[in-house]
């Protein structure tokens, strides 16, 4: 439509001089196209307004008729007895528990990874791993779900133990050794140079074999570890982890890009190793944008609902203590896709808008957490451009 | 702190850097493995005489003759066991008392474990379920089957303080001394006399209607499905998306609605695709009704409304990575602001949109809980397309949730699972490597 307005000022034409009347048809044009795009826009983004009303008019009849204590503070959910209770606390914080179980996993690897890709890794690896974390991302959610059912569940119900066992050697040998060997030279810094080094040495045997005792311990505990079930919060948590690392490791290497190399060259003046300018200088650097990629993977591990249906075993329970990742949870978001079948939904029950109100909870979540870190990111760009 | 032990630390370092990287490789290598080898399974597999006999009878396919030759030959090899059998059911009639009442039962199971091996036996009524009609189809099942026949399973449940174990006895023993004594060896013998296991290539499965809720069949209706779902949700995507993104780069001003608007794109990113299900359901189909139940018009929608962000987006980045130059000697040369976006901008840009469309595209396709309430079905035909405005459709990725966790024989149609999964991956792969290869060119081009 606002293709006519613009024929009018095309060079063939014979002058370039319009008269009133094409001027006002092209005027008339230009707005009329402007509103069609605004329009279209508007349309497609206020649609989230959309969203937010539905589930928020379908919520609050729950609110009204049950009111909020019992939803948030009871753990005794029983939506289909004739008495009915709609506690929904143990589903709330089985979300948070796989949603921190999959924090637990994503953000060290994320951020390491992150670091590696912008900083350590020449750029022709960078061009073959970037792949590697599309199809990560890219991966459907329910072949996920599918693998963490079918493959992981029966692993870690037969050999889960000893897995866990291994997995705590791997990683804690080398932290350990690390954290000893720094650990010794702070020590023995002050000290003066004849005992330095004796000293050192105590303390390097004494801490190791301290480690490695408890390593052991900790390494046999987890072996001996009877798992009832390959469908609970833990299985979930790792593939919940892997989903959401893409995210975290994309948006904190965009951060960690950010920071410029200025202050990176500063830092290797003064004779810093990698380590040093990347610990000292750029992380506190790029802090900000780091704290909005963990919130977006936190969004990415809440809202997910293959996985957690699948294999999250959906026992509605808060396990006994609370962090034991071996037992089997329910999230609100495969409580409203089980349940959603079962519940009427034409009539509009309690069980109907209860599953609404979970909605809400998980909508609101999300959408502060998009703000926060939306306006971290921004205040980080302020800064840096200041 | 000493030199060396700062070195040290730097090597960590990487050396975690590293480490999580190759841990993500591991990750991707670990979950993809199986999905393809168990996947190709689906098509590649050792298929038995029955397999042959249901295309035959099913599908008109394969040579009439030399099938019903198969199937009396195996029927002869078969023919032993139940004459043992019925030898054995004769002479029960003379006896009394408690062994019969064990001969009995143990008969029954024994008839029952050899139904659901080789299918029903001759002269049985035909029975209603396809599944019970037909013996084992694949081979490896038909292996797992045979001990089925030959061991029953028994649990012991002797130590309260343990979960029950399994025990497996011996079926010949339930049999010692009678006539039906020689059919556990002869089955342990002649098994692929009865069922003739041999390699075949069930291509088919892609393009075959299942039967009898997945036991039998391909996948025919939920690929279409999942292809319905896709196209429809792109097709009210891109435009939207497109036009959206021409809005926000081209003509929009900083002002406080723009602003606006792109937090509400932001925050329609990052709403959980369990919501946008259910306001599916609440808004298309309770509210504006614009099918009686589920469908896939429904279904489209929603996915349209989940993926116009990443479309959004995607399209604003290519067009604000067009450079500069190229619009202002439009502008210059007297184009109106329309004619400059229509003919230099968007072709210039159009490379790095499709790329972003071809990405959602992708996640369209694997998606589950968008369409769990507003389209997607567990059993169905394949539709026709008027039929998508009206009509629910099973989809891949829905199905594979159903089948996994909800089919009534989750373990007899793992192959299927697997299938599904395979085929559903691979579509979303490919779709990205094209990106991928696209993003590779169009760098390459720019940077020219």
């Amino acid at each position: 439509m606002t293709d006519s307005a613009t024929n009018g000022m095309r060079p063939d034409m014979p002058s370039l001089l319009l008269s009133n009347r094409a001027r006002l048809r092209l005027r008339i044009a230009e707005t009329f196209g402007n509103g069609f795009l605004l329009t279209v826009t508007s349309l497609s983004t206020l649609a989230v307004l959309f969203i937010f009303y539905f589930i928020a008019r379908d919520a609050l009849p729950f609110f009204r008729l049950e009111g909020f204590r019992e939803f948030f503070t009871s753990v005794r959910w029983y939506p289909s007895a004739g008495d009915a209770e709609f506690g929904a606390l143990a589903i709330l914080f089985g979300s948070a528990l796989v949603t921190l179980g999959a924090i637990l996993v994503a953000v060290p690897l994320g951020i390491a990874a992150a670091i590696c890709l912008s900083d350590v890794l020449p750029f022709a690896v960078r061009q073959i791993v970037k792949p590697i974390i599309e199809i990560l991302a890219a991966i459907p959610s329910v072949a996920y779900g599918f693998f963490a059912l079918v493959v992981l569940a029966p692993l870690l119900q037969q050999n889960g133990g000893p897995i866990l066992g291994v997995a705590v050697w791997i990683i804690g040998l080398p932290v350990a050794a690390l954290a000893i060997a720094v650990l010794a030279d702070m020590m023995t810094d002050r000290l003066p140079d004849r005992t330095r080094s004796r000293v050192r040495w105590l303390i390097v045997c004494l801490s190791g074999a301290g480690a490695i005792a408890a390593l052991t311990f900790a390494g046999k505990t987890l072996a001996g570890l009877h798992i009832s079930s390959g469908t609970n919060a833990l299985n979930v948590s790792i593939i919940l982890g892997i989903m959401a690392l893409p995210t975290v490791v994309s948006v904190s290497e965009d951060a960690l890009q950010a920071v410029g190399r200025e202050l990176r060259e500063g830092s290797y003046a003064l004779g810093a190793t990698r380590a040093e300018t990347l610990l000292r200088v750029v992380l506190p650097a790029a802090g900000s944008g780091i704290l909005a990629a963990v919130i977006l993977g936190v969004m990415r591990a809440i809202g997910e609902t293959m996985v957690v249906w699948m294999a999250s075993g959906n026992a509605t329970q808060i396990p006994h203590p609370w962090y034991k990742l071996l037992e089997p949870v329910r999230t609100l978001t495969a409580t409203i896709a089980g349940d959603m079948g079962e519940a009427d939904q034409t009539t509009g029950s309690t069980r109907y808008h209860v599953l609404f109100a979970m909605a809400l909870c998980l909508l609101v979540f999300s959408f502060l957490c998009n703000l926060s870190s939306e306006w971290i990111i921004r205040r980080a760009r302020k800064k840096a451009g200041a | 702190m000493r030199l060396q032990t700062r070195k040290l630390v730097d090597r960590a370092f990487s050396g975690s850097g590293v480490f999580a990287i190759a841990l993500m490789a591991a990750a991707l290598l670990i979950l993809l493995t199986p999905i393809f080898i168990r996947g190709c399974g689906a098509i590649f597999f050792t298929a038995t005489v029955e397999h042959r006999r249901i295309m035959l009878e099913k599908f008109e396919r394969g040579n009439r003759e030399t099938v019903e030759a198969e199937i009396a030959a195996a029927q002869a090899a078969r023919e032993p066991v139940y004459r043992m059998i019925a030898e054995f059911e004769r002479r029960l009639a003379d006896e009394s008392g408690a062994g019969r009442v064990k001969h009995r039962k143990a008969l029954k199971e024994l008839k029952k474990a050899l139904q659901v091996l080789l299918g029903p036996a001759p002269g049985d009524i035909r029975p209603m379920m396809m599944r019970d009609q037909y013996g084992q189809a694949r081979w490896e099942r038909a292996k797992v089957k045979l001990e089925r026949v030959l061991y029953r399973e028994e649990w012991d449940y002797s130590d309260p303080t343990k979960s029950g174990i399994l025990i497996l006895k011996p079926r010949a023993e339930d049999f010692a001394g009678t006539a039906a004594e020689g059919v556990f060896p002869y089955l342990k013998q002649n098994a692929d006399k009865m069922l003739m296991p041999r390699r075949t290539v069930y291509w088919q499965f892609l393009t075959d209607e299942s039967f009898d809720s997945h036991m039998f069949g391909g996948i025919w209706p939920e690929i279409l499905g999942t292809l319905y779902l896709t196209l429809g949700a792109m097709l009210l995507a891109i435009p939207m998306g497109v036009i959206a993104a021409i809005y926000l780069t081209e003509y929009a001003r900083e002002t406080p609605f723009v602003t606006f608007l792109q937090t509400c794109i932001s925050t329609l990113a990052g709403v959980p695709s369990i919501v946008f299900g259910m306001f599916g359901l609440a808004f298309f189909i309770n509210t504006l009704k614009i099918s009686d139940s589920k469908s896939v018009l429904a279904g489209s929608m929603t996915l349209a409304l989940m993926i116009l962000p990443t479309v959004i987006r995607a399209s604003e980045e290519a067009i604000r990575s067009v450079p500069k130059t190229y619009k202002e000697a439009a502008l210059s040369l007297g184009a109106g602001r329309w004619h400059a976006v229509r003919s230099i901008i968007l072709p210039a840009a159009l490379p790095g949109i499709l790329t972003g469309i071809v990405i959602s595209m992708g996640r369209a396709a694997g998606e589950t809980a968008p369409i769990i309430f507003t389209a997607a079905v567990s059993v169905g035909k394949p539709l026709a397309i008027w039929q998508t405005l009206t009509q629910p459709t099973p989809a891949l990725s829905w199905n594979i949730y159903n089948l996994a966790t909800e089919h009534e024989a989750v373990d007899e149609v793992r192959h299927v699972q697997y299938g599904l999964v395979l085929v559903l991956v691979s579509m979303v792969l490919l779709l990205n490597l094209v990106a991928i290869i696209a993003r590779a060119r169009i760098s390459k081009r720019l940077r020219v």
